[in-house]
């Protein structure tokens, strides 16, 4: 089984409707001086100068794993592309993966939860979402993509605030808030925002993502530093050749010790009226039994993934000084060891689903069920 | 650098300083050649003992992708991510044989016998034959690996959904295809023509008996397999993706239903095999391994025997040379070794 890889390379996924705006940051990002050296892989590429940065030109080709399960969709082209560019000399500092306007950005997260490959070389920093401030709510009426993207985000640009009023970018961001009110919320015109801001900022492990959230009122601060990540992909993989069943939907996997402690817990729920979208954030106060989460998030994710478009969570562990941080798009997921717990953190267990047609209280109960017992 | 170790064969260890992409041996055995992800071809003795520099061009601006024989036996034909398909010859030449419209060259393959070549360019593969060059596709995706069959009259391309077969001395037609679900990354004729194999995305092998074009499908894999080998007489199919060298049968009636044979190699701690080569002329296999250690496989005697140990870096290419005496092996950190197994006395 693999250790830790320290050269993981962050990668950004950038979504946003057609028009919001993604064009234009990713000019940005291949013609901004900033020093670093991405891959950018993109769709269509139009005559942009380039300094440093390489320039991947890709087809959107998404395929079902898993026995055409439709949910578990990656993008294959992708996972080529990255074996490629891991092949290259040159030391990237992050990669930016550009979706088309209409693409369900679910395929890409996937690709970084099921390729062994691609997991041991390259770490999913953050789902960026560019926003129209205008015309998102004109576009929520009439393409899911475009409530899919936001619900998927980890970074959003609201973007193009100068063409709103101030209360119309303030109902904006409330619409935005009910489907995903965790994600960081950036206001920005012509898609300007200092670039550190969006790229390899650690998003995707969920640490500071979770701290956003008013509900967790036991979130520690961190700083802004890196945060290393022991990736131990236990697979269920054994050696009788030829009859071997796997079961597709353990991806990560941790061994470590059973805890020990109490756990009083809360829900909070938001959902909006005119969407089917929603988002959960449940708390245990204290460690959860690992066995007993691992089985039940499984079982949650095999019922109900086609429906979850993303769950996250920090959860304590007793007897281990690190987080153990789980994320998962639909049907997979994966989990990595965090930062350790400091002295005077709360050790609180969060977990945080983002779906359709979520059923909050039947999700508390069963979260709740894997604290461990005092 | 340095030559010839203490014990054991001769052998010689030579730094790249990039990701091995491939190697190949001249069809006369005296040249190794491999290609880098720095877009370097290097050209030296196949003989470890040897003391020749190695001699290098620079055939990408970015990385080499792809990298095998040319059809003369005497050149080497790189794909790149540059979109550039280049042959190099044994002077160093390298000339521009293709470029592609958009993307880049990550395949390719070349038939002597028929002085062919084959290159992808995402979903098209370009065919160049003495009578011309064809564009074959689009498939259904882009394409991951590509074969001719033995005797060239077949051109084998894995994508996505499956495989699709060409007649290479008729492109214009039809070609036949070979549905099974899932990505297809890697393909091999068996040695006798019987067999199309393939690996998946989906930690399988799959392979379809082309008389009936009856399929089978092997599974439990640790990962992926990137490489594939058929022994030279056909009775065996070995891969990566494994930490035991496990070998199907297709002597007889095949493998349906019979267990694979499985050969552990030595050692406490079992170790992925990344590249798998065979002989040429002996049911012998090379493995190549996680962590650098090159072992060989004699499925007759089912024994594995070490031939060097780790370098920390996964072995990323592996070949033998024609005659079966010598043999190279990279490494993704670069690290290119050769031995030479004749007898000596």
């Amino acid at each position: 089984m693999s250790t830790g890889e320290p050269d993981q390379i962050p990668v950004t996924v950038l979504t946003g409707y057609l028009g919001a705006g993604k064009t234009t940051l990713l000019n940005r990002i291949l013609t901004e001086h900033h020093g670093k050296k991405y891959a950018v892989i993109i769709n269509e590429f139009g005559a942009v100068g380039i300094d440093n940065d390489i320039v991947v030109d890709a087809d959107e080709e998404i395929f079902e794993i898993n026995n055409g399960c439709i949910c578990c969709t990656v993008r294959g082209d992708l996972i080529r592309i990255i074996g490629g560019l891991m092949k290259r000399s040159d030391r990237l500092d992050g990669m930016i993966i550009e979706t088309t306007g209409l693409a369900d950005p679910a395929p890409v997260a996937q690709t970084f939860f099921s390729d062994d490959e691609v997991r041991a070389r390259t770490k999913l920093d953050a789902i960026v979402t560019v926003v129209d401030a205008k015309f998102f709510p004109a576009r929520l009426e009439d393409s899911h993509e475009a409530e899919d993207q936001v619900a998927f985000a980890d970074v959003i640009l609201l973007n193009k605030t100068d063409l709103v009023s101030p209360e119309e970018l303030k109902a904006v961001e409330a619409q935005i808030r009910s489907i995903n009110k965790f994600a960081t919320i950036h206001r920005t015109k012509r898609s300007e925002i200092d670039l550190a801001t969006i790229l390899d900022r650690g998003a995707f492990d969920l640490e500071r993502i979770l701290t956003v959230d008013p509900e967790f009122l036991h979130a520690a601060k961190h700083g802004h530093d890196h945060h290393h990540h022991d990736h131990d992909h236990g697979h269920d993989h054994g050696h009788d050749h030829g009859h071997h069943d796997h079961d597709h939907h353990e991806h990560g996997d941790h061994e470590h010790a059973h805890a020990e402690a109490k756990a009083p817990a809360g829900a909070a729920h938001v959902t909006r009226h005119d969407s089917t979208i929603s988002s959960i954030s449940l708390t245990i106060d204290g460690p959860i039994d690992p066995d007993r989460f691992r089985m039940w998030i499984s079982t949650v994710l095999r019922e109900k993934g086609q429906d979850i478009l993303r769950s996250k969570g920090v959860l304590s562990v007793e007897g281990e000084d690190r987080r153990l941080v789980f994320q998962g798009v639909h049907m997979l997921m994966d989990s990595n060891w965090g930062q350790p717990w400091r002295a005077g953190d709360g050790r609180t267990s969060k977990l945080v689903f983002i779906g359709r047609n979520i059923d909050g209280e039947a999700l508390r109960r069963g979260f709740l069920a894997c604290a461990r017992p005092a | 650098m340095q030559a010839n170790g203490a014990k054991g064969p001769p052998r010689r260890s030579v730094e790249l300083g990039a990701f091995v992409v491939g190697i190949a041996h001249d069809a006369a055995g005296g040249v190794v050649a491999a290609a880098t992800g720095a877009g370097k071809v290097v050209l030296l003795p196949a003989d470890p003992l040897a003391q020749d520099a190695p001699r290098e061009v620079e055939a990408h601006r970015g990385a080499s992708l792809a990298f095998c024989r040319g059809p003369s036996g005497a050149d080497f034909l790189s794909g790149g991510d540059d979109g550039r398909l280049v042959r190099i010859g044994a002077d160093l030449q390298a000339t521009e044989l293709l470029k592609a419209r958009r993307g880049w060259i990550d395949g390719v393959a070349a038939h002597a016998g028929r002085s062919m070549i084959a290159a992808v360019a995402g979903k098209t593969v370009h065919l160049v034959t003495p009578a011309g060059l064809h564009e074959l596709g689009p498939h259904p995706s882009s394409v991951a690996d590509l074969c001719f069959s033995p005797d060239g009259s077949r051109l084998a391309v894995a994508h996505y959904g499956g495989t699709t077969i060409h007649l290479t001395q008729k492109p214009a037609e039809k070609p036949r295809s070979l549905a099974w679900k899932g990505s297809h990354i890697a393909i091999r004729y068996s040695p006798n023509s019987k067999f199309l194999a393939t690996s998946t995305q989906e930690n399988a092998l799959h392979v379809w008996r082309l008389a009936s074009g009856a399929d089978m499908q092997m599974q439990g894999y640790a990962t992926k397999a990137k490489s594939l080998a058929w022994t030279h007489d056909g009775n065996w199919l070995v891969s990566g993706g494994v930490e035991l060298c496990v070998c199907w049968g297709f002597a007889g009636k095949g493998p349906e239903g019979q267990p694979p044979l499985e050969l552990r190699p030595p050692g406490d701690e079992p170790v992925l095999i990344t590249r798998v080569a065979a002989h040429p002329a002996a049911p012998f296999v090379l493995l190549g391994f996680a962590d650098g250690q090159v072992h060989v496989a004699d499925i007759a005697k089912k024994r594995v025997t070490p031939l060097d140990g780790p370098t920390g870096s996964p072995v990323s290419a592996l070949e033998w040379s024609p005659d079966g005496w010598r043999l190279a092996a990279g490494t993704e950190a670069g690290t290119l070794r050769l031995f030479d197994l004749r007898p000596r006395g």
